[in-house]
């Protein structure tokens, strides 16, 4: 419940932060640089007199945009490629599951930073290689699930009275792997959240001035000895936004299927 | 050696395809020509199509891929274009770095998971296991360049314990602790995350087998409680432990590129960020195959020590 409030007040947070946010992200005002925290700026300011707490909202948009992205594109190729090698089964299941496998022999990070590499260091990019790269963890879990799903009688029943294969996956089997899949959403969601801060963090992602955590935290590196408190908001709001999803996803899974969740 | 290792050999020629083709393909969907960008911008075109010729970028794709293939199997993987040097040679000259990195990391993650581990089991549902959890999962929500700022801030910038900078460049001869020095924090940094991962599966598992009949029976016979723990249970729980910790070894490896950028490491990592940045495509090529390929055998070893520690473990399909 906690972490279902906190992930809410997240999300408002960085698509309203047009409103929330009390300054401008990108405004330069050098005359204020690298300022403490104070009743005027909250997290204090950054190199270019930037306010710190305006750029950690206005950075909750990035995470969340790539987030949202990232777990859409895994799930958008991963469910499809799991539901035909989970109800096909044979030798159909067995090739686009070795394929599947082979694809995680790679450190995801180093196949991440050279899709990005490959592509140019983009944030665009950077979603859309960390999206590829979660495609078989998507297709791996929920190709379990529709394995066991296969076997349910109502399954069986709808094959009985006629139902094409088609028809079966789409009515029957989808529904009753939905639970899994979202649990598997908040996991990629914050995942990725920790994949692009990795990323902005190197240069690979967003470019400046765009406000993004990692990006900031690359930054604060710069000003470690001088204004130690750039480091604060950037990692409370990965923290707190990594905790929460992870949080949500664990009651998710408690709540929607006790049995076949438990560890 | 059982049928199931003997069927994931079986596999890894198809997992080498699907690996080659996709790196292979990055080259391909690089956008502007890989000619263009080694020569820079003044070339007549003469010379574009003259090391066109020379790296067979005129031949249709699959004869490229086939020698491409061929050539890396020969352990000729290219030589990078801004560093004139072998792609080969530099993974000799940095790869050790990466892995030594590493190795400290799960040195000492496993110093610190051990006994938080046992504790949070032995002492489960106390303050104690609650805190030993909490602790964990904070620490698995914290991305490891970000440990490493904050490391750096408290044992470098504020109490000056540890430099920042120095890991693998220190000149031969130097002291014991002016090489080690300097991998004390990125270890620590790139090892904290680990640290929680392998505590809780020590928890995990100390728990389950603490419920076992044979620990009863070693209470019942009168057996020390710290006897019962270390001998009886801790030895079986170590088995999981290892091989968690072998296939997150060949993780770690491959994620010491944000730390090797933060301590300017010259390792695997931070080369491939250089080659990335420079667009250096032999190199990002190289480097990717050649991680796959070791993810690849680290798996393999840690599947196959799992097998050889404990006796009953038979894969069956």
């Amino acid at each position: 419940m906690v972490a279902l409030v906190a992930v809410i007040a997240l999300v408002a947070l960085a698509s309203l932060a047009s409103v929330a946010a009390p300054y401008d992200p990108v405004a330069i005002s050098l005359g204020d640089k690298l300022r403490a925290p104070s009743a005027s700026h909250w997290l204090g300011t950054d190199y270019f007199g930037r306010d710190v707490l305006s750029r950690v909202i206005w950075g909750g948009r990035v995470s969340l945009v790539v987030g949202l992205l990232v777990a859409a594109i895994a799930m958008a190729v991963g469910v499809p490629i799991a539901l035909v090698a989970g109800f096909a089964g044979g030798r159909v299941d067995n090739i686009l599951m070795r394929v599947m496998d082979a694809f995680l022999t790679f450190p995801p990070l180093l196949l991440t930073v050279a899709i990005v590499g490959s592509l140019g260091a983009d944030i665009w990019n950077v979603m859309l290689a960390l999206g590829l790269v979660n495609i078989p963890v998507f297709a791996r879990l929920v190709r379990g699930s529709t394995l066991a799903v296969r076997e349910e009688l109502y399954v069986a029943a709808a094959r009985a009275l006629g139902a094409t294969a088609p028809r079966i996956v789409v009515a029957h089997v989808l529904p009753n792997v939905v639970a899994p899949i979202v649990v598997q959403v908040t996991v990629t969601f914050s995942a990725a959240i920790i994949a692009e801060a990795s990323l902005s963090f190197l240069g690979l992602g967003a470019q400046p001035p765009h406000p993004s955590w990692g990006r900031d935290l690359n930054e604060a590196r710069r000003y470690l000895v001088d204004a130690p408190w750039l480091l604060i908001g950037p990692t409370l709001a990965i923290t707190t936004s990594v905790l929460s999803l992870n949080f949500l996803g664990d009651g998710l899974r408690d709540a929607m299927d006790p049995r076949s969740w438990r560890r | 050696m059982s049928a199931y290792l003997l069927r994931r050999l079986a596999q890894i020629p198809l997992v080498l395809l699907v690996v080659t083709l996709t790196v292979f393909a990055l080259v391909h969907v690089t956008p502007g020509d890989p000619i263009q960008i080694m020569l820079g911008m003044e070339t007549s075109p003469e010379a574009v199509e003259a090391l066109r010729k020379r790296y067979h970028l005129d031949r249709p794709l699959p004869e490229q891929y086939a020698r491409w293939v061929a050539a890396a199997t020969r352990g000729d993987l290219g030589s990078s274009i801004r560093q004139h040097q072998p792609v080969t040679a530099m993974i000799a000259e940095r790869f050790p770095v990466s892995l030594r990195l590493a190795a400290g990391a799960m040195l000492f993650a496993l110093a610190i998971a051990l006994p938080a581990g046992m504790i949070a089991a032995v002492r489960r549902n106390t303050w104690l296991d609650y805190l030993l959890t909490g602790v964990s999962v904070g620490g698995l929500a914290i991305p490891n360049f970000t440990w490493a700022l904050l490391l750096i801030y408290v044992f470098a910038v504020t109490l000056e314990w540890f430099p920042i900078t120095g890991a693998g460049t220190a000149p031969p001869g130097s002291s014991v602790w002016a090489m080690l020095a300097p991998f004390v924090l990125p270890a620590v940094a790139l090892g904290i995350q680990q640290t929680a991962i392998l505590a809780r599966m020590l928890r995990a598992s100390m728990l389950e087998i603490l419920t076992q009949e044979y620990i009863r029976t070693a209470h019942a016979k009168g057996l020390a409680s710290h006897a019962v723990v270390l001998r009886h249970a801790l030895k079986n729980a170590l088995i999981p432990l290892v091989t968690i910790a072998a296939i997150q070894f060949g993780y770690l490896v491959g994620i010491t590129i944000t730390i090797e950028f933060i301590f300017a490491i010259p390792g695997m990592g931070s080369a491939l960020l250089d080659a990335v940045v420079n667009r250096d495509v032999p190199v990002i090529q190289g480097f990717t195959l050649f991680m796959a390929v070791f993810f690849i055998l680290a798996n393999l070893v840690a599947d196959a020590v799992y097998t050889l520690l404990d006796p009953r473990i038979t894969y069956r399909s």
